[in-house]
C-alpha cells in the first residue's frame, strides 16, 4: 500500500483529542472520595465499568473516525497482483526435470519422464503445478496451474540436452522463482544427481523459499560408457585421451578426421584411459576442422566425440622501417618479434630510400626505429596510412633528437638537444598496465635510461609510461581510424638498457598483438557457453551452427553481443574482420558416473525441511494496477460518523435528563 | 447556681468540632477545650484533679526548683516538693497519624482536623499537670517528631508540630513505633490518634514491644460519620483515598454489609488493645472532645 499524499498522515496526531477529552470525562464521573476501600466490596452490577466501556466504544468510534479521515486524505493506493493465482492450502509443486547431456544415458531419461509425471499425479488436489527444466538454467516450460494433464502433455516435449547441470546454480534460480510462488513449495527434483554437478559449498543447495525437496533418482541401467576427454595439439600431430568406464570387455574404434578426411583409425581394448597420437597433419592455411568419434556400445553417445580446430595462418609480414638496416634497433626487433610463440610476424626491412611508401595499405602496421629519419614524402603517406586504419610502434632515437616535432603525430620535442641525465641514471615512474599494449609485461621499473627525448604531449595523447621526473617516456596518439605508438627513446645502447631487459620481448610481442588487433579468442568451447562477438572483429557478422542453420537474425547481426552455443560441433562465426572456426563440445563432467551419496541427498533434503517458516512474499505483476481506496474510506467513514452520532447521543441523553430533574 | 449552669453549658459548647472549627489557633482551640472541660470537672470531684493539694514529700536531685515549699524551708530549713493530686510528673507521647485517609469526613473538620484538636487538648491538659510533652506526626514516614519535655515554651513547640500536620499518602505504623522505641526510653503515656485502618496484627507488633517496654498506650480511633454509617442512594465509585482504588459499591451493600464491617473491624481492634494491655477508645467526629479527654483522664488515672 502506498500513499499518493503522505503528508495528510500527520493528522493522525489529532486522535490524542478524543483521548483526552475521554480521560477527562472518565475522571469526572461519580467518583468519591473514601477512607479505605479495606473493607468495601465490589457490587456485582458494575453499573460504572458499563460505563467505561461504552465511552471506550465511543472513543474508539471517534478514534476511527479521524484515523478515516486522515487515510482518505493521504489518498491511499493497494496495488493488486491481477495475474497471481491466489496461495492454495496445497502451495505450490515444483516438478524439475534434470535435461543436462548426461540425462542421454541409455534409458535414463524415458525413467526421469516417468517419475515426473508421477509426482504431477501423486501432487494434492487444489495444489499449483509447474514443470521446469534445468540444465545450464532453468526454463519454465508450463503455465502454473493446477492442471496436470497440461503439464504432462509438456513432459512429451522434453529431451536431454549438450549442457552440465550445476546444482548450486539451479537452487539460486528456483529459489528466485519460488519468491513468486503461492507458499508452501514442493520442489521434485528428477536427476541423475551427479556428483560433479553438486557445489563446493553445501550451503549454496539451500533455499529459504522452498519449504520441501523431494529428490527423485534416476539411475543408468548401463555401466559402460567410453569417453574422448581431452584432445591436445603436438608437433606434429594430435595426442587424443579416450577414457572408459564400466567397459570391461568391449572394444571401440576410434576415428579421427581432418577437414573431413579421415586422418587414421584404432581399435581400442577397454581400459582405463588411453592416449593415441596422430601424426602428418597436413593442414590448410587457416582454420582446421579436428574431429574424434568414438565407435563402441556404450550408454551415453553425446560424450563420444570431441571436436578442435587448428589455426595454420601463415606468419604476416611487418615492414619495419630504418634508415640504418645493420643498426642495433633492427637486431632488437627482429629478434624480439621472432620470438613470439606462435611465430605470427615476419619481419620485412624497409630502408628508407628503397622503401615504395603506397605498399603500406597491404599491412596492418607497421615499426619505425627512429621516427626523425622520416622524410616528409613518407610522413604524408604514414599519416594517410594511419587515418586509414594502420598502426605504428615508432621509436624516437637519434635523428629525432635534432628535429623539433614528432612526424605524423605532430608533438613538439621540448629541447632541441638530447635530454641527459646529469649524474645517474632515469628510471620509470609509473607504467599504464591496463593498457593492452603494456597489461602483460613486467620489469618496466628495472629499465636504466642515460637518455630521453622530452616530447610535449598534448590531451590527445594517453600516456602510458612516464619517468620518475613526470616526463612522458612513451604515450598513444589516435589519429583517424588508426593509432600510433611512440616511445621517446632510441634502441641503441647509448639509449637505454630496454632492449636487453626481458619486458622489451614482451612488449613487442604484446604491443604487436594490439596493434595487429589480435584477440585471445579461444577455437574451444563448452556447451553452453557463450561467444563473445565484441571480441572478435565488432558485433556485425552471421554465425552458423553446426547444423548448418543461422544463428542470428537479420536486426541480431548487428547488434548481438554474444552467442550461446548449446550444440556440439563447429559453428562458423563470419564478421568484418574475418571467417574462423569454434569447436564445441560436451562438458567433460557430464561423462563422469559418479553421483551424489544417498546421505548427501537426505542431508539436502533435511536441511530444506529443516527451515523455519518460508517468508515468501507476493510479488507484483507487471500489469498490476493501483486502486484508489479513499472512496471505500469515505464510506467508510459516512459509517462511523453515524455510529458515533447515535452513541454519543445515547451517552448525552440521560446526562441530560438527571441535569434538567 | 444558675450562673455557674450557664458557664458550664457556655463551657461545652465550645467543646464541639463546629464550633471550634472557627478558630484557627489550635492554641487557642486547646485551651478552651480543656478550661471547659475543667470547669464541668467540678461538678464530679472523684476525678481530683491536679490542682488539689495532696501531700509533701523531700526534694531530691532533679526536681523542678519551682515547686520547692518556701515557707517549710524557712521553717524548718528542709526543702519539701508540694504534690497534687493527679501530679505524677509523668510524660505524655502523642503519636498522630496524618495520612490521607485522615483527611476524610466533615464538614465541619475533617478527621485529621479533629485528632488536632484532640492531640493539642490532650498536650496542653498535660501540660497543665506537668508531664513532659512530645508528639511525633507521622503517615508512611515519621513526618515530625518533638521529644518530650515539660520545660517552658515546650507546649508551644509540640502545638505547632501538631498543628502543620497535613493528610498524605497512606499509613505504616512500624516506622513510627519503631522510633518511638529509639527515643523514647522512659515509661510513660501513648496516645495513638488514628482511624486504623490497617491490618490489626500488624499494628498488634508495633504496640507491643511498647507494652513490654512499660507504656501505657491508649488507642484513639477517630472516624466520621460517614464511615460508620454511610448513606448511599445508587451505586457509587468509591475511591480510596490512599491507594487510589477505585470500587464500586452498591447502597444495599453500604445500608447493610459495610456497616457490620466496620463494627467487627472496631470490635477486633478493641479486643486487640485489651489482650496487649492498651485501652481503646472510639472517637467520631461529631461528638464533643470532652468524651475524649474524660476517657483520658480515666485511663490516666488507672496507670498511677
Amino acid at each position: 500500500m502506498s500513499f499518493l499524499a503522505p503528508l495528510f498522515l500527520a493528522g493522525l496526531l489529532a486522535v490524542a483529542l478524543p483521548f483526552w477529552l475521554h480521560r477527562l470525562q472518565t475522571q469526572s464521573s461519580d467518583r468519591k472520595p473514601f477512607s479505605s476501600a479495606m473493607l468495601l466490596e465490589t457490587t456485582e452490577q458494575q453499573i460504572h465499568v458499563r460505563k467505561q466501556l461504552k465511552y471506550r466504544v465511543l472513543l474508539a468510534l471517534r478514534v476511527a473516525l479521524l484515523l478515516l479521515v486522515a487515510f482518505a486524505f493521504a489518498k491511499p493506493l493497494w496495488t493488486r497482483p491481477d495475474t497471481l493465482p491466489g496461495p492454495g492450502p496445497e502451495g505450490t509443486h515444483l516438478i524439475v526435470v534434470d535435461t543436462s547431456a548426461s540425462m542421454g544415458r541409455e534409458g535414463v531419461f524415458d525413467r526421469a519422464i516417468d517419475m515426473a509425471r508421477a509426482a504431477i499425479d501423486q501432487a494434492p488436489g487444489g495444489a499449483m503445478l509447474q514443470v521446469v527444466s534445468a540444465a545450464n538454467g532453468i526454463l519454465l516450460e508450463s503455465e502454473l496451474s493446477a492442471d496436470a494433464t497440461s503439464h504432462n502433455a509438456v513432459l512429451d516435449r522434453l529431451a536431454p540436452g549438450t549442457v552440465n547441470l550445476e546444482f548450486g546454480h539451479m537452487m539460486a534460480a528456483l529459489d528466485r522463482l519460488a519468491e513468486s510462488l503461492p507458499p508452501p513449495v514442493t520442489l521434485h527434483l528428477v536427476s541423475d544427481f551427479q556428483d560433479s554437478g553438486m557445489p563446493v559449498r553445501f550451503a549454496d543447495l539451500v533455499s529459504a523459499r522452498i519449504e520441501t525437496l523431494r529428490p527423485h533418482v534416476v539411475r543408468s541401467e548401463t555401466a559402460a560408457n567410453w569417453s574422448v576427454q581431452s584432445m591436445r595439439r603436438t608437433a606434429n600431430g594430435i595426442d587424443v585421451v579416450i577414457n572408459s568406464e564400466g567397459a570391461d570387455d568391449a572394444q571401440a574404434t576410434v576415428t579421427v578426421e581432418l577437414n573431413g578426411v579421415g586422418l587414421g583409425v584404432r581399435q581400442l581394448e577397454a581400459a582405463e584411459s588411453a592416449m593415441l597420437s596422430f601424426d602428418n597433419l597436413q593442414l590448410v592455411e587457416g582454420d582446421n576442422r579436428i574431429a574424434v568419434r568414438i565407435e563402441a556400445g556404450d550408454g551415453l553417445a553425446i560424450d563420444n566425440s570431441r571436436f578442435d580446430v587448428i589455426e595454420n595462418q601463415p606468419p604476416a609480414s611487418i615492414p619495419l622501417i630504418t634508415f640504418n638496416q645493420g643498426g642495433l634497433p633492427v637486431t632488437y626487433l627482429t629478434a624480439a618479434l621472432q620470438a613470439d610463440p606462435n611465430g605470427a610476424y615476419d619481419v620485412e626491412l624497409a630502408v628508407i630510400g628503397d622503401f615504395d611508401a603506397r605498399t603500406l595499405p597491404r599491412y596492418r602496421w607497421v615499426i619505425v626505429d627512429d621516427i626523425g629519419t622520416v622524410p616528409a614524402e613518407m610522413e604524408a603517406e604514414l599519416s594517410a596510412f594511419v587515418e586509414n586504419g594502420g598502426n605504428i610502434l615508432a621509436f624516437a632515437g637519434q635523428r629525432t633528437a635534432t628535429t623539433t616535432r614528432i612526424p605524423v603525430t605532430g608533438n613538439a620535442v621540448e629541447a632541441a638537444s638530447l635530454g641527459v641525465a646529469t649524474n645517474r641514471f632515469l628510471s620509470i615512474g609509473r607504467v599504464d598496465s591496463g593498457h593492452p599494449a603494456l597489461a602483460a609485461t613486467e620489469g618496466w621499473y628495472n629499465v636504466n635510461l642515460t637518455q630521453t627525448i622530452p616530447i610535449r604531449v598534448t590531451t590527445d595523447d594517453q600516456v602510458l609510461v612516464r619517468l620518475e621526473n613526470d616526463e612522458a617516456f612513451m604515450f598513444e596518439r589516435r589519429i583517424g581510424q588508426g593509432r600510433v605508438l611512440v616511445v621517446a627513446g632510441g634502441l641503441e645502447n647509448e639509449w637505454n638498457d630496454l632492449p636487453i631487459r626481458p619486458v622489451f620481448v614482451s612488449f613487442v610481442v604484446e604491443a604487436a598483438r594490439y596493434l595487429s588487433g589480435a584477440t585471445d579468442i579461444s577455437r574451444t568451447f563448452t556447451a553452453g557457453a557463450s561467444l563473445p562477438l565484441t571480441l572478435v572483429g565488432g558485433v556485425s557478422g552471421q554465425v552458423i551452427d553446426p547444423d548448418g542453420e543461422t544463428v542470428l537474425s537479420l536486426a541480431d547481426t548487428t547488434r548481438a553481443q554474444q552467442v550461446r552455443l548449446d550444440k556440439i560441433g563447429f559453428y562458423e562465426v563470419y564478421t568484418s574482420q574475418g571467417n574462423y572456426l569454434v569447436a564445441v563440445n560436451v562438458d567433460p563432467r557430464e561423462s563422469d558416473p559418479a553421483v551424489a551419496s544417498p546421505e548427501v541427498l537426505n542431508r539436502w533434503a533435511e536441511a530444506m525441511g529443516g527451515q523455519s517458516s518460508p517468508q515468501v512474499t507476493t510479488t507484483i505483476a507487471e500489469d498490476a494496477k493501483p486502486v484508489e481506496l479513499w472512496h471505500l474510506l469515505l464510506l467508510i467513514l459516512a459509517l462511523v460518523l453515524m455510529g458515533e452520532s447515535v452513541l454519543g447521543n445515547w451517552h448525552l441523553a440521560p446526562r441530560t435528563s438527571r441535569q434538567s430533574a | 447556681m444558675a450562673s455557674l449552669r450557664s458557664k458550664e453549658s457556655t463551657a461545652r459548647a465550645l467543646l464541639h468540632p463546629e464550633v471550634l472549627s472557627g478558630l484557627k489557633n489550635l492554641d487557642l482551640v486547646a485551651r478552651s477545650v480543656v478550661e471547659g472541660f475543667l470547669i464541668g470537672l467540678h461538678r464530679s470531684p472523684k476525678f481530683g484533679f491536679s490542682q488539689e493539694f495532696a501531700e509533701y514529700r523531700s526534694y531530691t536531685e532533679g526536681d523542678d526548683p519551682r515547686f520547692i515549699d518556701w515557707n517549710v524551708f524557712a521553717r524548718s530549713e528542709k526543702m519539701y516538693i508540694k504534690r497534687f493530686l493527679g501530679e505524677t510528673n509523668s510524660h505524655l507521647m502523642l503519636l498522630l497519624d496524618a495520612s490521607a485517609s485522615m483527611g476524610f469526613g466533615g464538614p465541619p473538620v475533617t478527621k485529621l482536623r479533629y485528632a488536632q484538636y484532640l492531640a493539642a487538648s490532650l498536650a496542653y491538659l498535660a501540660s497543665r499537670q506537668h508531664d513532659a510533652v512530645g508528639v511525633m506526626v507521622f503517615d508512611e514516614e515519621v513526618r515530625d517528631y518533638r521529644a518530650p519535655s515539660s520545660r517552658a515554651g515546650k507546649l508551644q513547640s509540640v502545638l505547632h508540630c501538631i498543628d502543620s500536620a497535613e493528610a498524605r499518602t497512606g499509613t505504616k505504623f512500624d516506622k513510627p513505633f519503631d522510633k518511638f522505641r529509639e527515643q523514647v526510653m522512659r515509661r510513660g503515656l501513648v496516645a495513638v490518634i488514628s482511624d486504623f485502618y490497617c491490618d490489626i496484627e500488624s499494628l498488634l507488633e508495633g504496640v507491643r514491644p511498647l507494652a513490654w517496654q512499660g507504656q501505657d498506650v491508649v488507642l484513639f480511633q477517630i472516624l466520621d460519620a460517614q464511615e460508620l454509617d454511610p448513606e448511599f442512594r445508587t451505586n457509587v465509585l468509591l475511591e480510596d483515598l490512599e491507594t487510589g482504588e477505585a470500587v464500586e459499591v452498591a447502597p444495599q451493600f453500604m445500608r447493610d454489609e459495610y456497616p457490620q464491617r466496620i463494627r467487627s473491624h472496631i470490635d477486633d481492634l478493641a479486643r486487640a488493645a485489651s489482650g496487649i494491655g492498651a485501652d481503646h477508645v472510639l472517637v467520631k467526629t461529631s461528638d464533643s472532645l470532652d468524651e475524649a479527654l474524660r476517657n483520658y483522664l480515666l485511663f490516666r488515672q488507672r496507670r498511677q
